[in-house]
């Protein structure tokens, strides 16, 4: 009986994870001119569609941007900072790295007013550098976090050994450290570079003429022409997202740093 | 190479406090001692992984004391081995070597390898290798370096006891064929025994006695140091005389120290009961219960055996007892 229950337990979650997928595949499919399930009928001009449409290919430019120079300024400096937090004894450890999570526990709403009222409106930044700096925070997080994980499970005497056959400090971090730790840093970049392109609520006040995070411009798109070419798009980024991540844990096992 | 007053502390704790010694070239010492009584400090402070509060270091004439690792001609060899996991063995190897830039890397390689029997295994990884050869692999890492002493932290206590024999005669092996200095850390007397010319006592971040395997086994100069090398029955001089009264006398002489093989069971001036009996091979082993306290004793396998609970009389002769003065 109880295994019954576990089975239909199983059923339901998985029926609410794939589920919402599945239905914006079988949209984006649509032959119909609006949104919706089920589609009416079975073509594929909605997907040949999305690569028309001009401002979508301009956010998503932006999103590439920010997701690729976002996650690499993040490693930039969380790999030094997670690498200092398990190597030394930092005083106020356990502050710093609260700190470092605050952009995960603050809502990404209140980050984006924030910035848009006392970084872009005092000082007349440009949307994109606050879009940037933004992103790089959100990201920062994970990058120390995973990051912190693969140098956990790095024994320190490797280094020592190093610096006792020639290395200076920062050479045993390139020769040692670095190679050793280098799935996590490309799993701390894969999920750093998803969560930077799925972003929304950080996004939204941080949009400006001609420069808009995609998932930003599909909702400006979505309020004017309800048709299916959102879903379309929504199902190529599901597909985009669900090839690097599977390619991932693949090539790298993904799964033991996240 | 020479200790000059070295005093080594991690923050408010001094683990090691203004230690003199002095290891002649092509010398191979042992540093023995429990945990925690510094040696491993001593060792880490020589190597250049630990910054000295105080005093000197001098490695061939040279003041090394403010050197990084790297300049100090020092090899390490870990208790973990520490070879790094993304290299092969040949890489692992020639890691130094490179940073060196030497022009003939390929044949240094190639001889570091042979000399620890390893030619075949260049192109491993190290995961791929037993402890044992792992362990060789981190030899001969440091000995291509051609450092001036090399150092080595616990280098047996995690092979198994067939390797530990072969390990140790390559160790002394490698030391005849190149000359270098080796210094050891270990907390097992046999191990420091068997491999060194000469062993030093650490205790609570002091020397308690340098000398001869022979002469710290015969001759242990305190109570410490016979009770680490198997004299496991050490009573205040002047017990033996009033074995029945709990007398504590304010001024002690000296101890005497027995060690299990020279307590004479069967007969003697004293009585016992035997409060555990083991059979130890060529060994029998015995805890017996004495109005002086417990009393550890063996006799030959082939001597009958006693059981626990009973009455027996017994000797500690006093030609076969160690004194010692503290």
């Amino acid at each position: 009986m109880s295994r019954l229950a576990t089975w239909i337990t199983l059923g339901l979650v998985l029926a609410f994870l794939i589920g919402p997928f599945l239905i914006i595949i079988a949209a984006a499919l649509s032959a119909g001119n609006s949104l919706a399930f089920p589609p009416q009928g079975i073509s594929l001009k909605w997907v040949v569609k999305v690569f028309e449409i001009e401002s979508f290919r301009e956010s998503f430019a932006v999103s590439m941007f920010l997701a690729v120079g976002g996650t690499l300024a993040a490693l930039l400096m969380g790999v030094p900072a997670a690498y200092g937090l398990v190597r030394y004894r930092v005083p106020g450890a356990e502050t710093i790295r609260l700190i470092v999570s605050a952009p995960i526990i603050v809502p990404g709403i209140i980050v984006g007013l924030a910035l848009l009222q006392y970084l872009v409106i005092p000082t007349g930044v440009g949307i994109l550098t606050a879009l940037f700096l933004a992103h790089t925070a959100l990201v920062l997080p994970y990058a120390v976090r995973v990051v912190t994980a693969s140098l956990d499970n790095l024994r320190v005497d490797i280094e020592e050994a190093a610096l006792l056959l020639g290395c200076s400090r920062a050479g045993a971090f390139r020769r040692v450290v670095l190679p050793n730790i280098r799935g996590g840093v490309l799993a701390a970049f894969i999920l750093g570079f998803v969560t930077s392109f799925n972003q929304v609520p950080v996004s939204l006040f941080l949009s400006g003429p001609g420069v808009r995070t995609l998932p930003i411009d599909m909702i400006a798109y979505m309020e004017i022409n309800y048709d299916p070419s959102v879903a379309a798009l929504s199902a190529l980024l599901a597909f985009l997202s669900v090839g690097i991540v599977f390619a991932a844990e693949r090539f790298l096992g993904f799964s033991r740093y996240v | 190479m020479a200790l000059d007053q070295l005093t080594l502390a991690y923050g408010p704790t001094v683990a090691v406090a203004a230690l003199d010694l002095t290891i002649a070239r092509g010398e191979l010492v042992a540093l023995l001692g429990p945990s925690g009584c510094g040696k491993t400090t001593t060792m880490r402070a020589i190597a250049g992984l630990l910054s000295p509060r105080s005093g000197r270091i001098v490695i061939d004439g040279r003041d090394v004391t403010r050197l990084p690792p790297s300049r100090r001609e020092v090899g390490l060899v870990f208790q973990s081995y520490a070879l790094f996991p993304h290299l092969t063995v040949y890489e692992n190897v020639a890691f130094g070597l490179r940073l060196k830039r030497v022009s003939d890397l390929d044949a240094r390689v190639k001889a570091g390898l042979a000399t620890v029997g390893l030619e075949a295994f260049a192109d491993r990884a190290p995961a791929a290798l037993s402890g044992g050869q792992q362990q060789r692999v981190a030899l001969a890492r440091s000995l291509v370096m051609e450092p001036k002493v090399l150092l080595l932290d616990e280098p047996l206590s995690n092979l198994d006891a067939r390797l530990r024999l072969e390990m140790r005669m390559e160790l002394q092996r490698v030391q005849r064929q190149t000359g270098v200095t080796m210094v050891f850390v270990t907390h097992d007397q046999a191990e420091a025994m068997a491999l060194a010319d000469r062993i030093v006592v650490m205790r609570e971040g002091q020397i308690e006695q340098i000398g001869s395997p022979e002469a710290i086994y015969t001759a242990p100069a305190s109570r410490f140091v016979a009770d680490f090398v198997g004299f496991e029955t050490i009573l205040p001089d002047d017990a033996l005389g009033e074995s029945e009264g709990e007398g504590e006398t304010g001024a002690q002489a000296g101890w005497l120290a027995w060690r299990p093989g020279a307590v004479r069971l069967g007969a003697g001036p004293y009585r016992g009961i035997i409060a555990g009996a083991a059979f130890a091979g060529e060994r029998r082993d015995y805890v017996i219960d004495t109005p002086m306290g417990l009393i550890k004793a063996d006799t030959p396998a082939q001597d009958p055996p006693l059981s626990p609970g009973a009455d027996i009389a017994f000797d500690l002769p006093r030609a076969a007892a160690v004194r010692l003065e503290r």
